[in-house]
């Protein structure tokens, strides 16, 4: 599913980057190569698909939207079916509107520490902060360029009670699927389709 | 002799009958019997909330002086340790412990609680709605976190008791888990103390207790060296305030003692003498105690520590007898010459004082009785008592020393004169000048506590997001649980006030309890076990709910349906503070007394609760008006006494020449002080004028001595000294009170010592006859 201005930004793509392209080829593939590489990303836009399981539930819910990025801390979600949900992650400050009691919450990370660890690893790995990402979480990175995953297991206790690990899976700049495991055996698995602008 | 012994006797049998009468009497400190008998009902309670009720168990703390995450660390650690004391009742600090017991109050009582509890939220439709929304709920983000809850709470009773108990304003900021400024500059927690905030001794052990921990505590965090914890609250004032009276008075009084028994000492020469001069005082204050504890059944703190300054001249009665009695003449005559003088000198302080007997406070009327009584019985034992005492030929070798520059300026008060008058006409050009408000209108100005402990609070209270307080609804019912349900009726009033936007926010006793009759009604609105399945079964259908995942729910039901109805007594701190501070027994009532937040039309506010015979109480409007009659009544008081003064001299002198000659320097006085006083656009303030009428009692002594004066006459001459000699006391001692930083003592003590001092000179270069003195 590649996107006409993906296209476009090819072609330039490979005349602009050429000599960086030719350097990530050959340097090995590790976090911090990922996390380089994303720090050149400075927007994204995506759509996804989300199923969730519940342990209330006989049958996993399905839900889909639009995610997007901007460099360096700006983290969209809506989710348009079944119910319209926002959440924006902006810097320190947490948005939350729409869903079922429409209301709009913002709050301050701080303020609310176990939500900034669900998107906070996110905004980490988009934005290439190895600091931030070291600092919430245990990150346990495998595979190749092409089929690479990332595993992170929150460091905090308050956190640990929403969300277990988040494997977020990717191919080169891409992410292409998150799957977040819930201590109550609840599992969300997304799956997103980027369309990636790089930094000139 | 023998009618000596006899009014001795007399004298020590009416000393004995005080004293026993002093030692039994109910001695009262609170500023409440302080105010108007005839004050209303709203704000005798509202007194007593703002002095004793339940917001004054609150201790405020700021920690700063550090980044953030180490003031974290030091307010986690203190919370704990405080937590540990059980004079703490509620340590709060923003982490989860500090919430935990209201979280769970609400969560096992949502049932009995919740708005949301009414018989048509448990119909089948109703259910499945609820669970239909709850699915919407299981999709979003916070999914996981509901997947928690929702077994036993699908129709979110929670969420409905929590938006009834929801705070106005957005609370304390949270960073690294405790409560912070808005810049995280300072780590706040809120301590509730057992001791209400009036217990001084609890107060004070309370905050020795803070303040040692939060000392270990530094010394073991790393990063924490130059941190620094500030204190405030309704219990750290009061313990501010007695220490910083206590170190003032203490201070100051020893000071003022000290001189002025050096000043005595040096004059008498005889330490005798000196102990024989207090004799008229000691016995005014005894019996004016006696006699004020008899007639009102009780004497204010207040009435002992002013009616003591306000008798302060009796001491220069014995004075006036000591330094002018000579070799050839005895005590008893000399008194029997300076009486008239003397009578008329005590009747006009007495007559200045007795229109306080009229005052609609207590504490007026007290401090005039008290004054009465005390100078009264202080010039009867200087005429009756002091005379036989005084040993033969006594001679008060110093005083003439201390008169000298007087007798200087006497000689050339021609020019002193001139100097005088030009004097009187700046300070009335500056009084004329005089820009800005005439009265302090900031009742906090009067009070002793220090203006940066009071802005502490102010800041850490907004802060905290504690609203500003100036607005409430006030009624009074027969009971509690009619108070209750009219709270719950006035809840509907209030939210179409909100509604229109005539209030931002309200807050009602009902909405931390209901009253019995609404917590039944829920109860009877929750469906028996059975019934309820039946319906959640039918509400399930075409919902991908698992079976049985709602069994918490109609166990949890089911307990609610039989529990106990909620008291007071279960209410979690955080929440029995706020009830008790919205609903209280005063006497035989209960009052509630809601705050209303940005209220923006308070007339129309104030109508339409009054068609609901609600008060609308304006906090800021009370204190505006008890100021305001504060001042009135000490306007009123120094007019009448001043105005009852004149007549009297004019009866005593039987002459308006000679009434005026003795007025005129003492008005000038009273005009030099106030332009001293209110120098620089400062404003008047109660104790200024309470200040004048005590020079004018004191002064008009002096002037009257001037104005009887016979130049050259070598029985007069022996009057200077005395009247300086008594003067120099009084401004040293009440000079004294003037360096102290509590507005009371600073602002009499000053207004008096410059107002007698230039009393005293005004009546030299002004009363004393043309003719000069042949030296």
């Amino acid at each position: 599913m590649i996107s006409g201005v993906e296209k476009r930004l090819g072609i330039l793509g490979l005349l602009l980057l050429a000599p960086w392209q030719a350097w990530a080829q050959t340097a090995p593939w590790d976090l911090q190569t990922l996390l380089q590489q994303m720090a050149e990303v400075q927007s994204v836009s995506a759509s996804f698909t989300q199923t969730q399981t519940s342990p209330l539930l006989s049958k996993p819910l399905a839900s889909s939207g639009v995610l997007s990025y901007k460099a360096p801390a700006y983290l969209c979600k809506v989710t348009l079916a079944p119910i319209h949900e926002t959440f924006i992650l902006d810097h320190q400050q947490i948005t939350v509107s729409g869903g079922p009691h429409d209301q709009t919450r913002v709050f301050n990370v701080s303020d609310a520490p176990q939500i900034n660890g669900l998107v906070g690893g996110v905004q980490a790995v988009l934005s290439g902060n190895a600091g931030t990402l070291k600092q919430l979480y245990i990150a346990k990175f495998d595979g190749p360029r092409s089929a690479w995953e990332l595993k992170l297991v929150p460091r905090s206790e308050s956190v640990k009670k929403l969300v277990q690990s988040m494997t977020i899976y990717g191919n080169g700049r891409h992410m292409t699927q998150m799957k977040t495991v819930s201590p109550d055996g609840s599992v969300t698995d997304m799956q997103i389709s980027e369309t990636i602008t790089l930094a000139h | 002799m023998r009618t000596n012994r006899w009014t001795l006797l007399l004298w020590v049998l009416l000393l004995l009958i005080g004293l026993v009468v002093d030692a039994s009497s109910d001695y009262r400190t609170k500023m409440s019997n302080f105010l108007p008998h005839s004050a209303p009902l709203a704000q005798r309670v509202l007194e007593r909330q703002v002095n004793g009720g339940a917001a004054s168990h609150l201790l405020l703390l700021s920690i700063h002086g550090a980044p953030t995450p180490v003031l974290a660390t030091l307010s986690q650690d203190l919370a704990q340790t405080l937590r540990k004391n059980h004079h703490f009742v509620d340590v709060m600090n923003g982490d989860t412990q500090s919430t935990a017991p209201l979280q769970q109050f609400v969560w096992k009582n949502r049932y009995l609680l919740s708005p949301n509890v009414t018989p048509s939220q448990f119909t089948v439709a109703a259910l499945h709605s609820a669970l239909q929304h709850d699915v919407g709920l299981l999709a979003t983000n916070l999914g996981p976190v509901l997947s928690q809850s929702l077994p036993a709470d699908p129709t979110n009773a929670v969420m409905g008791v929590m938006t009834n108990l929801r705070v106005p304003g957005t609370g304390p900021a949270v960073q690294h888990g405790v409560w912070t400024s808005a810049n995280g500059d300072a780590a706040i927690l809120l301590v509730h103390t057992n001791a209400s905030g009036f217990d001084l001794d609890a107060q004070q052990r309370d905050i020795h207790f803070i303040q040692t921990n939060f000392d270990k505590i530094r010394s073991k965090t790393v990063g924490a060296q130059s941190t620094e914890i500030g204190l405030t609250g309704p219990g750290v004032f009061g313990v501010q305030t007695r220490d910083i009276i206590e170190h003032d008075v203490t201070l100051l009084s020893t000071l003022a003692i000290l001189g002025v028994v050096l000043l005595l000492l040096y004059a008498y020469r005889s330490p005798r003498m000196l102990l024989l001069g207090l004799l008229p005082i000691i016995s005014g204050a005894i019996i004016a105690i006696a006699v004020v504890s008899l007639h009102f059944g009780f004497v204010l703190g207040i009435t002992l520590g002013f009616g003591i300054t306000l008798i302060g001249e009796a001491l220069d009665y014995a004075t006036y007898l000591f330094t002018q009695t000579s070799r050839r003449e005895d005590a008893n005559d000399t008194l029997k010459r300076i009486w008239p003088t003397l009578r008329l000198g005590a009747l006009t302080s007495i007559v200045g004082f007795s229109a306080m007997l009229a005052s609609n406070f207590a504490g007026f009327a007290q401090l005039g009785l008290f004054s009465i009584v005390g100078l009264v019985t202080s010039v009867l034992v200087t005429r009756y008592v002091l005379p036989p005492l005084v040993p033969h030929q006594f001679y008060a070798v110093g005083a003439g020393n201390i008169a000298r520059p007087m007798g200087w300026l006497i000689r050339h008060r021609r020019p002193a004169r001139v100097v005088f008058l030009l004097a009187v006409a700046a300070a009335v050009s500056i009084l004329l000048m005089h820009r800005g408000p005439t009265w302090d209108k900031n009742l906090m100005n009067l009070s002793p506590i220090p203006p940066t402990a009071q802005a502490l609070n102010v800041k850490l209270s907004k802060e905290l997001g504690i609203p500003n307080e100036q607005y409430f609804a006030v009624f009074s019912t027969d009971s509690a649980q009619q108070a209750l349900q009219e709270s719950e009726h006035l809840g509907s009033l209030m939210k179409r006030l909100k509604t229109r936007g005539q209030i931002s926010a309200f807050d009602l006793p009902s909405n931390v309890l209901p009253s019995n009759a609404t917590q039944k009604a829920r109860q009877s609105a929750l469906p028996t076990t059975t019934v309820l399945q039946s319906r959640l079964h039918q509400a399930l259908v075409g919902l991908p709910f698992r079976s049985g995942v709602f069994a918490p729910f109609l166990k949890d039901v089911a307990a609610a349906r039989a529990a106990p109805l909620l008291t007071p007594a279960d209410l979690p701190p955080a929440l029995a503070l706020r009830f008790d501070s919205m609903l209280l027994r005063y006497e035989s009532h209960w009052v509630v007394i809601a705050p209303l937040m940005g209220v923006s039309t308070p007339a129309l506010v104030k109508q339409t609760l009054s068609a609901h015979k609600i008060d609308l109480v304006d906090l800021q409007q009370q204190s505006n008006v008890l100021l305001a009659t504060f001042q009135h009544e000490a306007v009123m008081l120094a007019v009448v006494g001043s105005t009852a003064i004149l007549i009297l001299l004019w009866i005593g002198l039987r002459s308006i020449r000679r009434t005026i000659k003795v007025a005129v320097p003492l008005a000038m006085a009273v005009v030099l002080t106030a332009a001293v006083m209110t120098f620089d656009d400062a404003p008047l303030n109660i104790f200024i004028v309470m200040g004048f009428v005590l020079t004018v009692a004191t002064g008009s002594n002096y002037c009257l001595f001037f104005e009887r004066a016979v130049p050259g006459d070598p029985l007069w001459e022996r009057a200077i000294p005395a009247i300086v000699l008594a003067n120099l006391c009084t401004v040293g001692a009440y000079g004294l009170m003037g360096f102290s930083d509590i507005p009371v003592l600073h602002d009499i003590g000053m207004t008096v010592a410059l107002g007698t001092f230039l009393s005293l000179i005004g009546g030299a270069v002004m009363s004393l006859p043309r003719a000069s003195v042949q030296a």
